[in-house]
């Protein structure tokens, strides 16, 4: 067998609008039934590398290949791909069933299979009964059911999703996340979804590629972005992190900032500064002194404490650093503002991240 | 449900605005109304009100002159219409959506028509006929003002406005319903077939509208580029007029009045049919 | 672009090129017979400005404009206030009522309007079977005046009723919250608010009225020839190509000036003091957008 081949290929792509550099230079491979989120904060270029994916925007340079065919410069009616745009861009002059339609009629699907396919791809989307309805007859979530079944009855080999839940509110978004999972293993098609919403893309895709300032940082599933973020950025982005300066000792440890040593994997020369990023929920709190079990420790005094119901967050000022540590649920007492406290963490919690 | 903005004002100052406004539509519309009326007099005299007769309507309508003028009009107003809608609404998408060289040139322009006064534009194409025509008797042919001459200075003013109308609507056009067509296979023609044409027809339509009605009303342009024989009817009722108000011409001034009302109500049943479709409602 | 270059071609030959034309016109010569010898450029026209019979036509088509627009302002504004003021549904049918006249033939309305005042008709007849004589209004500035503001007024009420129906009345009521009187909050609030509006009514309305030949024509005398007319009359009777092309020439740029003028002040102005994308009050509804092209 050989090597399968990727859905989305992208290679040395880079867009620029006038002077402004949209995207620099990335290269990035997307595999055959991967649900995968481009995210990144607004104006990252995560956008404009979907729409050069849908054929919206040509890249300036690069190669952009869709199941090995070089598709770079072909415009969107030439593409196996669909997408679902972010505010739907349903046509407002056509009903719900011309819409769907819409798609199969460009490319002269016939009558039977044009209204067996629209009704398997009503049914789908749960939209029976609504056909005849116009976009501005339906709520905000059956509009976006209609997007996605407008894009999926073409069958593309690659959906594009561009921030499809942003305009839905909290409790819709939660479910139409489970939903669009379900429906990407019904289909079973690569899905490419945009989004700034870092939970959102934790939740729902299998890999991540965060996206800052037009560049691609780093490419992983779930748990190696948040667990290993090989950028600052990345580490900030993603969830709430402590990010302590720190200098490497050897390969197996760093001096944090304060003259502590700790214990940390690490690929970067003895002696090159990096940063040490640390969840506030992997890390303890205990009072001075009540021994700690394993890893590493600094020694601190409680700055500010947040209950927030789930969980507590407190503030604790280490030397020159501050610390944020995240007790979920009930450990131990409660500590008060200015008690003398240690944090402490196991080995595995610190993620060096090298400048 | 009142939905009235009350705003604080005291009683007498609403009455007051009630009282004002409704004199003002007095003011438009009681002139209007006396014309119509005095053009169903029987007595030949303007003043005096002699009972209720068609005869003027039927003295106007079979002197040939009159129905040569209202000839001579529509063929204008349609001519310039649908020549004006097509050049103007291509205007219009160009500017809207491409850069090109002299891009900013055009679209300065292009508003010039309809801020210049009628006279001075008049004045112009006069000027601009009377070169043109040394140009070409030069080569041999004669021509002079027409009906032809007509047509093109009125479709030079209705492109203009063609163009303002169509590009309000274009400025409301949400661009990535054409990227939707566009990545449903549609091609740039089926695009703009199936989604643009469609969804920016009412800009269109009015625009049309527009320019029927401005090349009915023309009178200034037309007077000083029509020559013998391609008198339009407002050309024709406005040298009447200088002559003196007879019956006749209250009678064909009442026609005149009823096409435009016409229009106007036309349209906006029109326009209230559509928004019953669930789009927005553009009074003209 | 292909797409527009049809109508671009279309307006270099009938109206770009026209409108050089009638500069080159303007630095021409006038024959003895009255014909332009485009030969021996002078600035001859342009000095024929100067003259005093000219000037005085100038300064009274000025003044009549000026009339006119600040007529207009005063019977349009209480006016457009009252209809943006209505429940959404008699709005609805105000408007309308306004669209009629706007969209009437004009030459029709300036001569519905002699026809009333004419000395042999039926406004005159009313009076006169009143005892109160003859009425003798036509022929003078007054009846001009009133022509043009009948002929203008619409164009006037529909940038006004726009400004006012975007109006958030909340700010009004907020001023009186703050201790304004009403004289007082629709001084220091609707009036500016709704400044972009009366702004561009006032362009809409001073463009026209100073350049207006029918009415003039159909509604003056001797005492009102206007600078449209006068141009109008250097084409035909007095064959005065050059002086007609320098006053035509005059009168485009003074009215490019107003347009520009009226463009910066509005770029400027406030939009009915609603912040973009909030929510409207209940009962205040949605906006009948008003496509308000004026000739």
């Amino acid at each position: 067998m050989t090597e399968p081949v990727a859905a989305v290929e992208i290679e040395g792509v880079t867009k620029r609008f006038d002077d402004v550099v949209a995207v620099d230079n990335v290269d990035l491979a997307i595999d055959d039934g991967e649900f995968f989120a481009l995210l990144g904060p607004s104006g990252c270029g995560k956008t404009t590398t979907l729409r050069m994916i849908a054929g919206l925007d040509l890249p300036t340079q690069g190669s952009l290949r869709i199941f090995g065919e070089e598709v770079g410069m072909a415009p969107p009616d030439r593409r196996p791909v669909n997408t679902v745009f972010q505010a739907y861009a349903l046509f407002p002059h056509m009903t719900v069933r011309q819409n769907i339609e819409f798609g199969l009629r460009m490319r002269r699907v016939k009558d039977p299979e044009l209204s067996q396919r629209v009704a398997e791809a009503i049914g789908m989307v749960r939209l029976a009964g609504m056909e005849e309805r116009r976009p501005d007859q339906l709520s905000g979530g059956q509009q976006q059911r209609v997007a996605l079944a407008r894009a999926l009855v073409n069958q593309p080999k690659v959906l594009l999703l561009d921030e499809p839940l942003g305009a839905l509110d909290l409790k819709l978004r939660q479910e139409m996340q489970q939903e669009l999972k379900a429906l990407q293993r019904e289909v079973g098609i690569t899905f490419v979804f945009v989004t700034h919403d870092q939970e959102e893309a934790l939740a729902m895709s299998e890999r991540i590629g965060v996206m800052s300032e037009g560049r691609l940082l780093q490419v992983g599933s779930p748990r190696e972005i948040y667990e290993r973020p090989s950028s600052r950025f990345v580490a900030d982005f993603i969830g709430r992190t402590n990010l302590i300066e720190a200098t490497v000792e050897s390969s197996g440890t760093v001096r944090l900032a304060n003259g502590v040593v700790i214990e940390a994997e690490t690929s970067a020369p003895a002696g090159s500064d990096v940063a040490v990023s640390l969840r506030p929920e992997r890390i303890r709190v205990q009072s001075r002194g009540a021994g700690v079990s394993a890893g590493a420790s600094l020694d601190g005094e409680v700055g500010d404490v947040t209950y927030l119901g789930h969980a507590v967050v407190y503030a604790v000022t280490a030397g020159p650093t501050l610390v944020e540590v995240r007790n979920e649920g009930e450990v131990g007492e409660p500590f008060a503002v200015g008690d003398e406290v240690t944090v402490s963490w196991d080995h595995g919690a610190a993620a060096v991240i090298a400048e | 449900m009142s939905g009235v903005v009350e705003v604080g004002l005291g009683r007498r100052t609403r009455r007051g605005l009630a009282v004002w406004a409704w004199a003002v539509f007095a003011f438009l519309y009681v002139p209007i109304v006396v014309l119509v009326v005095f053009s169903f007099n029987a007595s030949s005299r303007v003043n005096i009100w002699g009972g209720f007769s068609f005869q003027w309507y039927g003295e106007a309508l079979r002197n040939d002159v009159i129905t040569s003028a209202i000839r001579v009009s529509l063929i204008v107003a349609l001519v310039s219409t649908v020549v004006s809608v097509v050049l103007g609404t291509a205007v219009a998408l160009a500017l809207d959506r491409y850069r090109f060289r002299g891009r900013r040139a055009l679209d300065g322009t292009v508003y010039l028509p309809i801020v210049i006064p009628d006279i001075t534009m008049a004045v112009m194409l006069l000027v601009f006929f009377a070169e043109a025509f040394k140009f070409i008797d030069s080569f041999g042919p004669r021509f002079t003002l027409g009906i032809s001459t007509v047509a093109l200075s009125h479709i030079a003013f209705n492109i203009s406005f063609v163009c303002v109308v169509v590009r309000a609507r274009l400025d409301q056009f949400d661009r990535t319903l054409e990227e939707a067509a566009r990545d449903l296979y549609a091609t740039g023609w089926q695009t703009f077939r199936r989604v643009t044409l469609p969804l920016i027809m009412p800009g269109v339509a009015a625009g049309g509208l527009l320019a029927l009605t401005l090349s009915l009303d023309d009178v200034v342009i037309s007077a000083f580029v029509s020559g013998p024989g391609s008198t339009t009817l407002p050309v024709y009722v406005f040298s009447s007029i200088r002559r003196g108000v007879t019956p006749e011409l209250n009678a064909i001034s009442t026609l005149m009045l009823t096409a435009s009302i016409a229009l106007v109500l036309g349209s906006l049943a029109l326009q209230r049919r559509r928004a019953g479709a669930g789009r927005q409602t553009q009074v003209l | 672009m292909f797409l527009a270059s049809p109508g671009a071609l279309y307006l270099l030959i009938f109206f770009v090129i026209p409108l050089g034309l009638i500069t080159v016109y303007s630095f021409a010569t006038r024959t003895s017979t009255g014909r332009t010898s485009l030969s021996g450029w002078n600035v001859e026209s342009y000095e024929a400005i100067g003259d005093e019979i000219i000037l005085g036509i100038i300064g009274r088509s000025a003044w009549l404009a000026t009339l006119t627009t600040v007529l207009c302002v005063a019977v349009g504004y209480p006016f457009a206030y009252y209809i943006a003021t209505r429940p959404r549904h008699v709005r609805a049918v105000l408007l309308v009522l306004v669209m009629i006249p706007f969209w009437t033939n004009a030459l029709v309305r300036v001569f519905a309007i002699r026809f009333l005042l004419g000395s042999n008709g039926p406004a005159s007849a009313l009076s006169e079977s009143l005892g109160l004589g003859t009425f003798r209004i036509l022929f003078t500035p007054t009846a001009v005046t009133i022509g043009m503001v009948y002929s203008f007024l619409t164009f006037m009420v529909l940038p006004l009723y726009v400004a006012l129906e975007r109006m958030d009345w909340s700010l009004t009521e907020a001023a009186r919250d703050l201790y304004a009187s009403g004289a007082k909050a629709f001084w220091k609030v609707t009036l500016p608010l709704t400044r972009s509006g009366i702004v561009a009514g006032c362009v809409l309305v001073f463009v026209p009225s100073f350049g207006s030949y029918v009415v003039p024509d159909i509604l003056g005398g001797a005492k009102t020839l206007l600078i449209g007319s006068y141009i109008a009359r250097q084409f035909r009777d007095a064959r005065n190509w050059p002086l007609g092309a320098a006053l035509s020439v005059l009168l485009i740029v003074a009215m490019l000036v107003a347009v520009a003028l009226n463009q910066r002040s509005g770029s400027g102005a406030e939009d009915g003091g609603r912040p973009r994308g909030r929510k409207r009050r209940p009962g205040q509804g949605e906006a009948e957008p008003v496509t308000a092209v004026a000739s």
